[in-house]
């Protein structure tokens, strides 16, 4: 090995530490940008990272998530974390990719842990608003099923039901949630899902403007009878 | 840039300019168009004074002028043109569809103008629309004025019309049309409402004096004409939402008014009227089999099922003699189908089930005492044609009880099959017995598709069982090639000697009974869970079959505890002190396929037929509303049968899920097809 000076064997320490790079690599990263180590950098990471045989590789996985969680020192199961996610666009529940977690902050513009607790409120207050609301919803459905499935687990349906229309009131919801374990007991499918809140939205919890004949999906038509049956609304 | 500010007079002054322009362009069609340029310039004018600061907003007042001048128009213009020609039928209508056309275009043309207003301005405040305004003041000031003189017209051309002239259709039909552009509420309530009077003061006039002069022939015949150009009148001009009405009122004019006239001549001139008749005839059949099905009620379940469709089949013979003596008679043949129809619906819930039975029980009883009758079984086919919903189900009902009778070996020709086949085709079309041809009579090899499928459950077959089946399997796959052999246990039958104490007794058992009672050759005593592992059945299967070998008329098994029911603790043994009188007797074992699981199948296969109709629709169609694809369906399959509208939308359901479909992004009510 070639003799370096005094700063470059420390450049080309914190280069290492930094990238977590190889010494060999290193050096030449650093010899190649003329021992400027920013602009190393630079080059550094607008390389594509190499690709790793493992999938998960470069994830914060469900540790990593909880830690995270603990760190802005809110519940995993807060439906603020569902928030975060729709920002980070991420494509599954307690999983981050590199891209997805990096683009999301970027978006927020946030690049500290402390920043990020800040923006929580305003996460919080997304929910408020309507629009954001629809997006949130409809994102929650590919968020939260399991990989490769095309319908949502029940179980998960109405935990993720009773953690949104918490957000938005729904009278209906807890007759919803009971309907479907008590009669339904399947899979959830994406229909179905994005239907529910147009229900909500747009049906009054006297059902006085719904419509039998109208395009709902099944299951809809059935709670409605449902609702009917137990008298929960009167015809 | 600043721009000055554009004072209100100085503003509507280049407006109006722009106004008259259209205005008269709306009149006469050889005055040259608005140039472009020109509109845009006062749209721009428009823009500008309703975009000054106050007090130089001038959005209201734009707004009202708006008004002003859409109310003008009618009252200096239109209404005098309308009130002109109010003298003639034709030229009124014919002016007034012209009018209402050109006012369509001027309106459209001068609310370009004022776009800005409606964009902002009216959204803002709620105001009604531009187009609302323009064409409401047509409706308000012109139409309301005119009313009456447009109905009378309408309908003075109608009556010429009834009359035999021939009147201009396509004028008839614009003015409809404006009708229901003006408002739905306004074609039935203005219009429809006096045209159903106006027609039933036409018949009643018509009928009385038609009913004095010709036979009853002849006033019959004069009603079905009537009906048709009725009929005929709403597909050329009238709203279709009409033709119900229009029709109930003729039929009413015709029949109910006159009933009284009817009878009495039918009594003088000797002769039988179909239509009162049939009414009345059509309510004695129907109370009369009302009466039956309240006189079975009392008896015993199975029985009185059968007593019921053998009275119901009596019943109809009984008026079909009736019929004999008249020579067209339609209407009494309707008023027949329709009193059987609602009886079978109403009465006898499974009616296809008990006719199916019905069928087995006369071609088995027949055929120990005497030739099966032609007559029989015409009786049976032609009074199918009443269940019409349930075809489908008696289809496969008779289906199933045919491959039994067939495998079962009970004593069938193969002439009379086939005869009673022949005789469904005839009646109902060859869909309806696709299938039933072809399944061989005497061979019990079973082709898959054709004869229905069985339940069939694995168990484990006794050595020498295998060794036949073994031997069995090698001669059909070196006789024919690719071809899988699936073996029916449960429709397998096996003789088993018993050696009971006191005499020996052969059993007659199907498969799975006998694979059981093998098992206590080796070993008198077996608990239940011996016997399920070694047969390795499903619970529900196992007690099944111990239930009819241990709990029955036969206890060939004894049973610890000697209780009514199977259940995993038990523990059977070899009953040896079992005698019977005959040396020979038969375990029955009850049939599980009931007719809920029955109709379960069904409905499977009616899945799959209704899952490739709105494919089919919708892979024609690419985009389409909810109730219209729903309809169309209905429309598809009614021919085979009545598909549920909940089962569509099961399908539909399911279809979004496989991604052959996908609902509208902006219309939940719209469907789009994936391809």
């Amino acid at each position: 090995m070639h003799k370096l000076s005094r700063t470059n064997r420390d450049k080309l320490q914190q280069y290492v530490s930094i990238t977590g790079a190889s010494e060999k690599s290193a050096l030449q990263a650093l010899k190649a940008s003329d021992w400027q180590i920013e602009a190393a950098f630079d080059v550094f990471y607008s390389q594509p990272q190499p690709k790793s045989n493992d999938p998960y590789s470069d994830m914060i996985l469900a540790e990593g998530v909880s830690v995270l969680c603990s760190d802005l020192q809110v519940e995993p199961q807060d439906i603020v974390t569902l928030v975060l996610s729709w920002h980070m666009n991420a494509a599954t529940a307690c999983e981050f990719s590199r891209e997805e977690f990096v683009g999301g902050l970027q978006a927020l513009g946030v690049d500290s842990i402390g920043k990020l607790q800040e923006k929580l409120a305003f996460m919080r207050s997304e929910l408020k608003d309507e629009q954001k609301f629809y997006d949130i919803y409809s994102f929650a459905f590919g968020w939260a099923k399991e990989k490769g499935q095309k319908s949502l687990a029940l179980d998960t349906a109405i935990g993720m039901w009773q953690l949104l229309f918490a957000e938005k009131e729904w009278p209906l919801v807890n007759h919803w949630c009971d309907f479907l374990q008590d009669r339904h007991n399947k899979a959830i499918s994406k229909d179905t899902w994005a239907q529910l809140l147009e229900f909500a939205r747009t049906v009054n919890p006297m059902l006085s403007n719904y419509d039998a004949e109208g395009a709902w999906p099944y299951l809809i038509d059935e709670f409605v009878e449902y609702l009917y049956d137990k008298s929960v609304v009167d015809k | 840039m600043e721009h000055k500010i554009i004072d209100f007079e100085q503003g509507w002054e280049k407006i109006q300019i722009g106004i008259t322009a259209l205005k008269r362009k709306s009149e006469c069609l050889h005055v040259p168009e608005l140039l472009a340029q020109h509109t845009i310039d006062i749209y721009t004018i428009v823009y500008r004074m309703c975009t000054q600061k106050s007090p130089n907003d001038f959005s209201w007042p734009l707004y009202q002028k708006y008004c002003e001048t859409m109310e003008e128009h009618m009252n200096s213009t239109v209404l005098p043109a309308l009130n002109e020609k109010r003298g003639d039928e034709y030229m009124l209508l014919r002016e007034l569809v012209e009018r209402w056309s050109n006012h369509k275009t001027f309106v459209k043309s001068v609310s370009f103008l004022f776009l800005y207003l409606d964009r902002f301005f009216i959204v803002r405040r709620s105001l009604l629309s531009l187009e609302e305004v323009g064409l409401g003041c047509f409706r308000d000031l012109v139409y309301n004025k005119l009313q009456c003189k447009i109905r009378e017209a309408v309908l003075a051309l109608v009556d010429r019309e009834r009359e035999g002239e021939d009147i201009d259709r396509k004028l008839m039909k614009q003015v409809l049309e404006f009708y229901v552009e003006i408002g739905e509420e306004r074609y039935e309530e203005d219009f429809e409402s006096s045209m159903l009077k106006d027609t039933a003061s036409y018949y009643s006039c018509k009928a009385s004096s038609w009913i004095q002069e010709g036979s009853i022939d002849d006033y019959l015949l004069k009603f079905e004409e009537c009906l048709k150009k009725e009929k005929e009148r709403v597909t050329h001009y009238l709203h279709f939402s009409s033709e119900p009405n229009l029709v109930k009122v003729v039929e009413h004019e015709f029949f109910f008014v006159h009933e009284n006239q009817l009878l009495e001549k039918t009594h003088s001139e000797k002769q039988i009227s179909f239509g009162s008749i049939a009414k009345i005839f059509k309510q004695h059949v129907t109370e009369e089999g009302g009466e039956d099905n309240k006189a079975t009620n009392d008896q015993v379940a199975s029985a009185k099922e059968q007593v019921l469709i053998r009275k119901v089949i009596e019943l109809h013979e009984k008026y079909m003699v009736i019929e004999c003596f008249q020579n067209h008679s339609t209407l009494f043949y309707k008023a027949l189908k329709r009193a059987f129809e609602r009886l079978c619906s109403k009465a006898v819930a499974g009616s296809d089930e008990l006719l199916a039975t019905f069928c087995d029980k006369i071609i088995l009883k027949r055929w120990g005492s005497e030739e099966l009758s032609d007559e029989d079984i015409e009786k049976v086919v032609t009074f199918l044609a009443y269940i019409s919903d349930e075809k489908y189900l008696f289809a496969e009902f008779y289906r199933k009880k045919l491959t039994l009778r067939l495998l079962l070996n009970r004593g069938v020709s193969d002439d009379h099959e086939r005869s009673i086949l022949t005789k469904l085709k005839q009646q109902h079309g060859g869909q309806f017995t696709y299938g039933e041809n072809e399944i061989g009579l005497t061979v019990t090899l079973l082709t898959t598709g054709i004869w229905p499928s069985y339940k069939t459950f694995g168990i484990n077959l006794p050595s020498e069982m295998v060794k036949c089946v073994e031997v069995f399997k090698e001669f059909y796959e070196k006789k024919t090639k690719g071809r899988k052999l699936t073996w029916i246990h449960s429709l397998g039958t096996c003789h088993v000697n018993g050696l009971f104490d006191q005499k020996p007794i052969e059993l007659i058992v199907s498969t799975h009974q006998a694979v059981v009672l093998l098992l206590f050759n080796t070993r008198d005593k077996l608990s239940y869970n011996d016997i399920q592992t070694q047969l390795n059945v499903g619970h529900e299967d196992l007690v099944w079959l111990l239930h009819s070998l241990s709990c029955c008329k036969y206890k060939i098994l004894t049973k610890e505890p000697a209780t009514e029911t199977v259940s995993r603790t038990d523990v059977f043994e070899f009953n040896s002190k079992f005698t019977a009188r005959m040396c020979r007797i038969k375990i029955p074992l009850r049939h599980v396929d009931d007719r809920k699981k029955f109709i379960e199948n069904v409905d499977k296969d009616r899945r799959y037929a209704i899952d490739a109709a709105i494919v089919k629709i919708m892979k024609g169609r690419k985009a389409l509303g909810h109730q219209q694809l729903v309809s169309e369906c209905v429309g598809q399959l009614s021919r085979m049968f009545k598909p549920d509208i909940k089962a569509i939308k099961i399908r539909i359901d399911d279809l979004i899920t496989r991604d052959y479909l996908e609902r509208d992004m902006e219309n939940p009510n719209m469907f789009r097809y994936l391809a």
